[in-house]
Formats: structure tokens, sequence, C-alpha cells
């Protein structure tokens, strides 16, 4: 599908997945719930011709963890699909199986957010070094550096 | 051989061993000079591999665990003293008074010395890095050698005679080499620049950006020495090659004063590994590294087939028109 | 033959910046790559929400040397569009300018790093040396050869002096006369022939399904350009073109970024040319609404995205920068499956990482239990050395 999408179209084909709104001119919202990301990024795939996953962004607003996958295609379009996790164990479905690009970024949010994606394969560190305690979750807003924690790397003993 | 007072002088000062030190830093400079010029850089001065030997000479030399002293200080005499007796033979000023039927192939054969004791150094230091770059040293030599010898022993075949000098006489009466055997001297060229272990051919030592191959674990005045020993190479192989290709420090035509041979004999050896240096650095700076594999095809393919060629081309010439 | 993890840890003296990355070979083919990226881990999305708009401006730049300029405008346009305000046409130019200068000194220098690593010194020591022209401009321009401190919220903090104008636009025939020659030698020079081509190849489904961008995604074909697909600045008005390339390699990257090069001086050329008179800059309110925008910008690497939530402080509340190598590097895990250990740097840096890693390898030998250091080049020499044994007749 290439030609130019519009926002009735994407709202009818959608709806079933939740509501869409124009954010800006060839941007489109599309809110929904963290059980239908899966099913809601496969129809954007075929229904609306999307190939290519340009980011995963996470943001903590300090009531709940936010994702919002943003997709385009050759239509040039972008299609941001929104969720909304909980705090404590916030957990999803991997989207690599579909999109193979999403492995790096969900491996980058687990690591700074503690998302947990499951069924990725690989969910090791990758922005945070070896050596960081296991639990701290840097990004999100209610982190505090522990004054007494050891975050890794080499201790320097101050005289 | 007239007596020993000149003969020692011949051997030790000029043309013999102190000409020979300073030639080969001045080659060096000016082939760093020439490659700098082209890449649009600036350049050393003219005295800077002085410098850098002599500042070698004093830093430390740090042994290695385990690594058996004795062989790594000897071994990088023992190239260096190769590379200076093959020098002897080979005719500066006229006919080398050391000159005797055979000495081509001493020569060449010394002048592979270097190479092994590359390997050498490379396996007994103890360190896996210059253990391969020292099987890379050697695969290299495998590939080049047998063209290289085969290009440089044409000329003889031609000539009838196994003395370096006699070649160069041979070549006053009759033609430069370079005419006769145009493929030989390609060929010569390409394994001499392979035997310095120069881009295109730099894969044992510069292929690893950070650890020097077999060079890693020399030190101080092991590192001044070896470094020497290739300048000296160059300067052997390249007297070689304008002996054997270019005529050597004799003009077609005899000069009579016989010390005016000698000056004209100097100025003509000087012009012509002048020359056979700018190719090679051309060469040089105008290509990048290949990969061993890709040197094996080539080598194989190519540089050894042209010299088969070629010595078939010789075999022919000389039975229809040299030795007819 | 077991396989083997090799750690090709944060030291590499080919590339620029610390990166870990795990390869594991079995016999001389890569079987697949794992990722370690911590070693330039800074905070700086997390310190970008203590700062006001002013300050949070030179953290960004300071994200990357090479690209700087390009989170700078991205994270200032972004702000911008969020606070609803309108750049003057001369600003927008000004910002087309240095971007473009900056693509142009990025491309530059990767052809002489992508020479260097095939060890063809004369052309990195060449590129440099052409290099130098634009780090002059932008140094005039500017006052500084990187980070150049240009954009603020509203607009640019330094105007083009007429002077300024002609001397950049003295220099751009004698970078032209420069940038044909280096199509004519890339596309003709032996040495570098056998080592890009065939290398690291990575077909058009290959890169649209593992999310390439950049020259990397252009060279096989995928024509995303995120200057035409999402116009911003200035490069609506300007008349230019979309480098793509069908080889696929690293031969066809190597033909995309000389491309652009090519294309970045037609722009820098018309906007020098076509400058629009007018301030420089609008004042900007202090405290951005609520919203959220995804600002993208196609940097000299590819296409980078800045994601920002704010929340009608003079904060943000959240960027969320993803930069095109870590996009990239699933492509380079794809495509160094089943080549040659020995064409890994050359691969690695034709995706013209904007992380270096210096190569220490570590190997794991699984039955000793034992753990050696090896850096990258010996490594590829052992390999050389076991394929070259399967190679001799």
């Amino acid at each position: 599908m290439t030609g130019p999408l519009t926002l009735d179209m994407i709202a009818g084909k959608m709806k079933e997945f939740g509501n869409s709104e124009l954010v800006r001119k060839n941007r489109i919202r599309i809110t929904t719930t963290p059980d239908k990301v899966h099913d809601t990024i496969r129809a954007v795939q075929a229904m609306l011709g999307c190939d290519r996953l340009i980011t995963i962004s996470a943001v903590d607003n300090s009531r709940t963890l936010e994702l919002i996958y943003h997709l385009t295609g050759p239509h040039r379009m972008i299609i941001s699909i929104a969720i909304e996790l909980e705090r404590d164990q916030p957990a999803i479905p991997t989207s690599s199986d579909i999109l193979p690009p999403a492995a790096i970024y969900e491996r980058q949010i687990h690591d700074l957010f503690g998302i947990v994606f499951t069924g990725n394969p690989n969910l090791n560190r990758i922005m945070l070094n070896e050596d960081w305690p296991a639990d701290e979750y840097p990004l999100r807003k209610d982190w505090k550096p522990g004054p007494d924690t050891f975050y890794g790397g080499i201790k320097v003993e101050r005289t | 051989m007239t007596d020993p007072v000149s003969g020692l002088i011949y051997i030790l000062i000029f043309p013999g061993f102190l000409f020979l030190f300073l030639y080969a830093l001045f080659l060096a400079f000016l082939d760093r000079k020439i490659a700098a010029r082209m890449q649009q850089r600036v350049g050393p001065p003219f005295f800077q591999p002085f410098a850098d030997f002599i500042k070698m000479l004093g830093k430390e030399v740090i042994d290695p665990a385990g690594v058996d002293r004795v062989i790594f200080d000897a071994a990088p005499l023992v190239a260096l003293a190769a590379v200076m007796t093959a020098y002897l033979y080979i005719p500066i000023v006229g006919n080398s008074p050391l000159a005797f039927q055979g000495d081509l192939v001493v020569v060449l054969y010394l002048m592979s010395l270097p190479t092994i004791v590359l390997f050498l150094l490379g396996w007994l230091s103890r360190n896996i890095f210059s253990a391969i770059g020292g099987i890379r040293s050697v695969t290299q030599l495998f590939i080049y050698e047998v063209p290289f010898f085969l290009a440089l022993l044409t000329p003889a075949l031609m000539a009838g005679t196994w003395s370096i000098s006699e070649i160069v006489i041979w070549q006053q009466k009759n033609m430069w080499f370079v005419f006769l055997q145009p493929i030989g001297f390609i060929i010569a060229l390409i394994g001499l620049q392979a035997k310095l272990e120069r881009t295109p051919f730099d894969i044992p030592e510069a292929e690893t950006e950070i650890v020097a191959g077999p060079w890693t674990e020399l030190t101080g005045r092991r590192l001044a020495i070896m470094d020497l020993t290739v300048d000296v190479s160059f300067v052997v192989g390249s007297a070689l090659v304008a002996a054997v290709f270019l005529g050597g420090p004799l003009m077609p035509w005899a000069v009579t004063p016989g010390w005016l041979a000698v000056v004209v004999g100097f100025f003509l050896f000087l012009a012509k590994t002048l020359a056979v240096l700018l190719i090679l650095s051309s060469i040089k700076v105008a290509t990048g590294r290949i990969r061993i594999d890709q040197l094996n095809d080539i080598g194989w393919k190519y540089i050894a087939g042209a010299s088969i060629v070629q010595v078939g081309i010789v075999l022919v010439m000389n039975y229809l028109w040299v030795y007819a | 033959m077991p396989e083997v993890v090799v750690s090709i840890g944060p030291h590499h003296p080919a590339l620029k910046e610390p990166v870990n990355f795990k390869v594991v070979v079995d016999g001389e083919k890569i079987v697949r790559l794992e990722l370690d990226l911590s070693y330039n881990h800074r905070g700086v999305e997390k310190a970008a929400e203590q700062r006001d708009f002013i300050r949070v401006l030179p953290l960004m730049e300071r994200v990357c040397g090479i690209c700087s300029h390009s989170h700078s405008t991205a994270f200032a346009k972004g702000i911008e569009e969020l606070m609803q305000l309108e750049i003057p046409p001369r600003a927008q130019y000004i910002r087309t300018i240095i971007a473009e200068l900056e693509r142009m000194h990025s491309h530059l220098l990767w052809l002489g790093v992508a020479a260097h690593v095939i060890g063809f010194n004369t052309l990195f020591m060449w590129t440099w040396r052409d290099r130098e022209a634009v780090q002059d401009t932008v140094e005039e321009m500017s006052g500084n050869r990187v980070h150049y401190g240009m954009n603020e919220v509203g607009g640019v903090r330094r105007d083009l002096t007429p002077a300024q104008v002609t001397a950049a636009l003295e220099r751009l025939p004698n970078l032209e006369e420069r940038i044909k020659k280096y199509v004519d030698m890339v596309s003709s020079e032996e040495t570098m022939l056998i080592r890009f081509r065939g290398v690291g190849k990575l077909s058009k489904e290959e890169a649209l399904k593992y999310g390439t961008v950049g020259p990397t995604a252009r060279a096989s074909g995928v024509d995303y350009d995120t200057r035409k697909d999402d116009p911003y600045l200035a490069y609506a008005d300007v008349p230019w073109n979309v480098v793509t390339d069908t080889n696929g390699d690293v031969y066809g990257r190597t033909r995309v970024r000389i491309g652009e090069l090519w294309e970045s001086l037609k722009i820098v050329r018309y906007c020098l040319e076509n400058l629009p008179e007018g301030s420089i800059r609008v004042t900007a309110p202090r405290n951005a609404p609520t919203g959220e925008i995804l600002s993208r910008y196609e940097a000299p690497r590819g296409e980078l995205a800045h994601f920002i939530r704010t929340n009608g402080t003079d904060k943000v509340e959240r960027v969320d920068i993803r930069t095109p190598t870590l996009a990239n590097w699933t492509s380079v895990a794809i495509c160094l499956v089943n080549q040659n250990l020995a064409d890994l740097p050359v691969i690695v840096a034709a995706i013209d990482p904007c992380l270096s890693c210096t190569s220490r390898i570590t190997l794991l030998d699984k039955q000793a239990k034992k753990t050696g250091v090896m850096s990258l080049d010996e490594l590829i020499w052992r390999n050389r050395s076991r394929d070259q044994e399967q190679v001799r007749p």
C-alpha cells in the first residue's frame, strides 16, 4: 500500500485495537492495551503496509510505564502504537518474532526500565555495565542512586 | 683481492660496511620522504632514520617471561650479518673483489635469512600473535621466493655464468637485461617488495594494527638491529636488481683512467639503486594491503606462471640467438 | 569443531569508541554475534531530565562528537514543534548548511578510516587532508571543529557574515574536484575493489527486515531518507537527490557515501548562495506545553529518532534517543554470519559505527577452561591461517 493513508482509513481498520488520533500531519497514534499489542503490530504490518520499525520508546510518567512502538513504511506515515504498563513487575510479550529489530530495543528498555519482554531470546545487559546491581532501573523516575551501593567499575581508595 | 689493506678498506669502509650503513639509512629516509610527499605530507628530516637508530639502541630491552635471551639477542645480529655479507658480493664500483662462480646463489640465500630469523623470533616469543606473524612471514616467503629466484636466475642462464660480476660484464658487452627480459625485471621488483614486506605485501607485520607480528617482542637494541637489517636488505636488494638487470656500475663503453672508472661506477650505482627505490616507493604508496589468501592466488597463478614463461623464453632465445 | 565465543572487547584500534560484542565462531566462520554497549553509557537521557532547555542543548550535542549537530538540531526542532514556534528561514538555512558540512566531514572521515582498515594509507591521508577544508569552514562559522554550538531553541546562536559565506564558497570547487577523483579511485583501484567487493552483503529484504538505516540501507536499494520522507529545515526548498545503490556490500556503501558527499556539496552551495535575509532567532517561551513528539533527523550514519515527552515545565520529562548505529548493529550481526572472520573489521567499519570498539578478543577455551586474550588482528591472523590451510592444495 503506497498511497497516502488517511486518519479515517486507519481508524476504521484499527478500531478493534484502540483509538486512533492524528497527532501530527504524518503521524497517527493508536492507543491500545498490552495484550493486543502483538496483534496490532501484525495488523499494521499486513493491512497498512508498514515494513520498518523506527524505535520503541519507553516513558515513565510517574504513574505507569508507557511503551510506544513507532512503525513506518513506503507510505511515509508514522504509526505509533502506545500502551501503558503497571509499575511493579511490568511484563509484555516480545515483538521480536514479527519485528526483528525490536529485539535490541527491548533489550535496552529492559536494562534501563526493568520491563520484562517475555520470549525475547536475549535480555542481557546492553547499556549498563555487567556489575551493575540487579533490580536498579535508573531511568525510572523513582530511582535515586543509593549512597552505599556499588554500581560497578573500579573502586578507588579515598585517602 | 690485491692486498690485505685495500681489501680491508673495501670491506669495512668504502664501499663496504660504513658506506652501507650510511646509505641504508639514507635510502630509508628517501623512501619515507617520497611516500610522505606523495601523500601530501611533509615527511621526516634527512637524519631521521639515523636518529631513530641511535635512540632505539639506548632503549630498555624487555625480555618476555620464559624467552631464551641468548637467541633473542643473537638472532637479529645473525640477520644483519647475513645481509651485510651478501652486500660484499655485489658490484658497487666495479667488480666485487670477492666474486666467484656461484655468488649469485649465495647472495640470494643470504637475503632469505632475515625472513627465517623473523620466523624464529616469532616462534620463540611465546606469544600467539608473534607465532602467527612468523608463520605468515614464512608463508609469504614460500609464495614469492620461487618466482623471485627464477627471475634472477634467467639472466644467469643467458649470460652463461653464475657470478654477478660477470653478468654485469656481459651486459656491458651486449645489452641490459631489462630490455632482454622485461617480464623477469617486473617479477624481480614484485619479489623484492614482498621480501621487504612492504605494502601491498605487508601482511605479516601490519595486518594486526596493534601487535606487530613477529616484531612484537623485539625491543631496544634488538629492534634497532632488525630495523637496520631491513634497511640494509633494501640496499642489497636494489643493488642486486640494478646489477643483474640494469647493468650495474658499468657503462656500455669502457672508461679508461682507473680512478675515473671507479667514480663513474659509483654514480651509476647510486642512480640505478635510486631508480629502483623510486619504483618500489611508488608501489608502496599506491596500493592497499591484500589478504594472504588473495596473495596465495595471485602468487601461484600469475607471478609464478609468468616466471616460468620467462624461463621458457630465455631458453628459446639462448638456443636461437645467443649460443647459435 | 566446537564453537568458540570470541569477545571483541572494548578496545580496538581501528574504531573510535568502546563496544563489546561477542562473536561466536565455528572454525573461521562466524555463527552469531552478541552485543554489549555499556562502555560509553553516560546517562545522558537521565541527565537531560534535570536540565532546562538552554542547558540541555550542549548536553545533547555531546552525545556524539561527529554527529553533534544532528542531536542538538533533532532535539531543538522537536521542542520548537511542541511549542509551535516558526523558525525564521535564515536560521533554517544556517542549520542546513552546518548539517550538510557535518555530513561531508563525517563521510570524508569514514572514507579515510575504511582505507586505513585495508592498509591503503594514501587514501587515508588524502581524504583527511581534504576534510580540513570542511573543518576550516566550520571553524570560521562556529568557532569549533566539532560541537559547533550553533543551535538554540528558537533558532541559531550565530549569524554568518558575508565574508564567511564567500570564503566557504571559494573552498567548494577544490573539494568538488577531489570528490570526483575519489569516485574514480574507488571504482578502479584494484586493491580496494578486491577487499570491498562481495564483503558483508546485505540484500534489500534483509535490510528492511532488520531495520537498517542510513547509507547501509541505501546501499541495498532501500530508499528511506528522512530528509525526503519527512522534510525538515530547508531540505524541501533545495533541489537534491537521494543516493542509493544496488550492490549491498561494502563497495556499495562506499559508493553511497561518496554520492552523498556530492549531494551535500550541492546543498551547501545552494544554501550559501540563496541565504535569505532576516533574523536568526525567535524568543522561545520558557516552558513547553505538555505533549510528545517523535523528531527524526538524517544524521550522517542514518536516521536519528528523538522521542520527547514534555509536561508543561521547562524541562523534558523524557528524551529517548535512538541512534542510527544501534539500529545498524543487528545488520552487522546478520551480514557477518558465514563470512570470514578476517573481514570483520571491514564490515564493522562499513556501517560507520559511532561507537568505537578497540579489539581485544577473549578466547574461552571450554575444554581447557582457560582464558587468553588476543587482539582482533591476531585473531584474524589465526583465522586466516586456518582458512589458508583449507585453501592450499
